[in-house]
């Protein structure tokens, strides 16, 4: 026991005398003015992240539209106020997964497959806040030291074993080693729940429905619900935080945001329709993305989560997809309803046609294949799978 | 969701650490002689030398490069059953990749290796530049060109031909960066694709 104790008294001194000793005076917000970084941390952290920034702005998975952009940026400015939006630049990647981050220059980069998920301003105002909140609040910064702190803590320790090195301090040490990994991932999910407190704080302060805030979480929660579903897994625990859990879990989020966010914002706008006009010309691209990464339970919620506002083309064609190529015999007969309903929307719509013919043939219908694989070549006679399409015609040429 | 990447590349470190050494680890094909592919019955006969690499992606899936395979890569997937993906996948239950399937149409192929590729290698764009009917195998089969581009940006252009045989999928695909890589070794990978017999 005494030795134990005395192990733990050591190793607490080197973890405290880290920070301590580099605690800097106070420094002004990162957002203010042209900020340039102070101390060699800050400094190298910066270098990385406008070295990162480089390649981001010239990367081929960057969507360079400047009116997407702007709607982002306009939203974050909404939220975070306009003294504070300035300082950063957003960038919209290509990318079908929930996600968002921000680098401590003031690198903004939100993933298509976040844009697809959300359904208002207010839960994008959600989810620029957080990251911004991350930005302000210097978390890089923070999580870096700490991890130094931590990691010098742990090669001291395991200098001071290799010295008495018996059983019991390689055990000591072990849990020691486990303790201080466990601590920065704690550290990292304890960042993110103040993210998501200064996050709803922007939130209430703005003119959107803070109460837009918990149903982001909410809408991962049944997405990860469907998905799982699909695959014939049992159902997620969304309370549960695995030891290298780099978020807190979605039911504490989706709980302690509803409890933050101001009663008296309920009223307010959600910016649905503007969000939905902003969005509309990627929407098939970005669903796109998503139906072809063979989830199928996800991409249906997500589908008549859109169908929501009512069915387009798009929406059918795209269900269409989604169950051809998953491709059971009951999905092949679901796919060629779903292209109808595509084609009988918008008859210029090449690819439902296309769709549908292939369907057709799959399902034993190949007579009545024809007439829309003859529409897909019609309307796209330079479709780059003519030739394809063109075989597979009942009495086409061979 | 800052720290994503961080923990990534703590990952993909530790990850390389824990990588076995490669002694032995590829074979070289020489030119002239047929080689059989991932022990099926499908044979190529190179005509230059090729490196073989040993690591199996896929259970009937073999890998050929020149200079490495981010630079040039043939992949061969030799007999893929119905119901089998051409790709290991890293978790059948939670990640499974897409299979082929029976009724699958020779059009749909190209739809197969671009949701393989989405799923399986993070791939973020796939066009296909071409897709028309040729010979594979000496049946009936499909050729077809893309570019897809990868999760940090590479743009790759890809060529490939398949065709099914006795319910089963043979497809040959060859894959490198669009700058340079491509065009330099196009004209060896399509003899090698051209001299693959059953």
């Amino acid at each position: 026991m005494i030795r134990r104790s005395t192990w733990w008294a050591a190793a607490a001194g080197l973890l405290l005398a880290g920070p301590a000793a580099a605690q800097p005076a106070a420094l002004p917000p990162p957002y203010q003015g042209a900020y340039q970084p102070h101390g060699v941390d800050e400094i190298g952290l910066w270098h990385e992240a406008d070295e990162e920034e480089r390649q981001l702005a010239a990367s081929p998975l960057r969507i360079r539209d400047e009116r997407l952009t702007g709607y982002v940026t306009s939203v974050l400015c909404a939220t975070v106020g306009d003294d504070r939006c300035g300082s950063v630049r957003v960038y919209v990647i290509r990318a079908p997964m929930f996600n968002a981050s921000m680098t401590p220059n003031g690198t903004m980069r939100v993933y298509s497959g976040l844009l697809l998920r959300l359904r208002n301003e207010a839960e994008l105002a959600t989810v620029l806040g957080h990251e911004f909140g991350h930005y302000e609040r210097r978390h890089t910064l923070a999580a870096f030291k700490e991890r130094r702190s931590g990691t010098d803590a742990v090669a001291w320790m395991a200098l001071l074993t290799s010295l008495g090195a018996s059983y019991q301090t390689m055990q000591n040490f072990q849990n020691f080693q486990l303790a201080v990994y466990g601590g920065f991932f704690r550290h990292g999910r304890d960042q993110e729940r103040e993210a998501d407190k200064l996050g709803i704080a922007y939130l209430n302060r703005s003119s959107l429905r803070p109460q837009s805030a918990t149903v982001v979480w909410q809408h991962m929660m049944a997405e990860a619900e469907a998905s799982a579903s699909a695959k014939g897994l049992k159902k997620p625990n969304f309370r549960y935080i695995a030891f290298a859990a780099s978020h807190p879990p979605y039911a504490e989020r989706a709980a302690y945001l509803a409890e933050l966010a101001a009663p008296d914002g309920a009223d307010r706008d959600d910016g649905t329709e503007r969000y939905r006009a902003a969005l509309a010309p990627f929407l098939a691209q970005f669903l796109d993305d998503q139906i072809k990464l063979n989830d199928f339970g996800a991409s249906e919620y997500l589908i008549q989560n859109l169908a929501t506002a009512g069915w387009t083309a798009t929406l059918w064609l795209k269900r269409g997809d989604l169950y051809r190529t998953r491709g059971a015999p009951r999905d092949l007969a679901a796919a060629a309803d779903f292209y109808a309903h595509a084609v009988q929307l918008d008859p210029t719509l090449a690819e439902a046609h296309r769709g549908l013919g292939l369907s057709l043939m799959k399902t034993g219908r190949p007579s009545e294949a024809v007439a829309p694989l003859q529409t897909y070549l019609r309307l796209r006679p330079d479709a780059v799978d003519a030739g394809m399409i063109q075989t597979i015609i009942p009495g086409g040429p061979q | 969701m800052t720290r994503h990447r961080t923990l990534r590349r703590m990952l993909a470190f530790a990850a390389i650490a824990a990588l076995p050494l490669p002694a032995n680890a590829h074979k070289l094909a020489e030119k002239g002689t047929p080689v059989t592919i991932a022990d099926s019955t499908l044979s190529v006969t190179p005509t230059r030398d090729w490196n073989r690499l040993s690591g199996r992606i896929g259970a009937h899936a073999e890998r050929w490069t020149l200079d490495g395979e981010q630079l040039n890569d043939v992949t061969f997937y030799a007999g893929v059953a119905p119901g089998e993906p051409l790709l290991r996948e890293r978790s059948k239950k939670k990640d499974p990749l897409p299979k082929f399937r029976q009724d699958m149409l020779l059009a749909e192929v190209p739809e197969l290796l671009e949701r393989t590729y989405r799923t399986g290698r993070d791939a973020r764009d796939f066009q296909l530049s071409g897709a028309a009917p040729g010979k594979f195998l000496g049946r009936d089969g499909v050729t077809f060109a893309y570019q897809v581009t990868d999760s940090e940006g590479l743009i790759r252009k890809g060529e490939a031909r398949a065709a099914a045989v006795n319910g089963k999928l043979y497809l040959v695909t060859f894959d490198a960066p669009r700058l340079h890589y491509f065009d330099q070794v196009v004209d060896d990978a399509r003899a090698l694709m051209g001299s693959a017999t059953l």
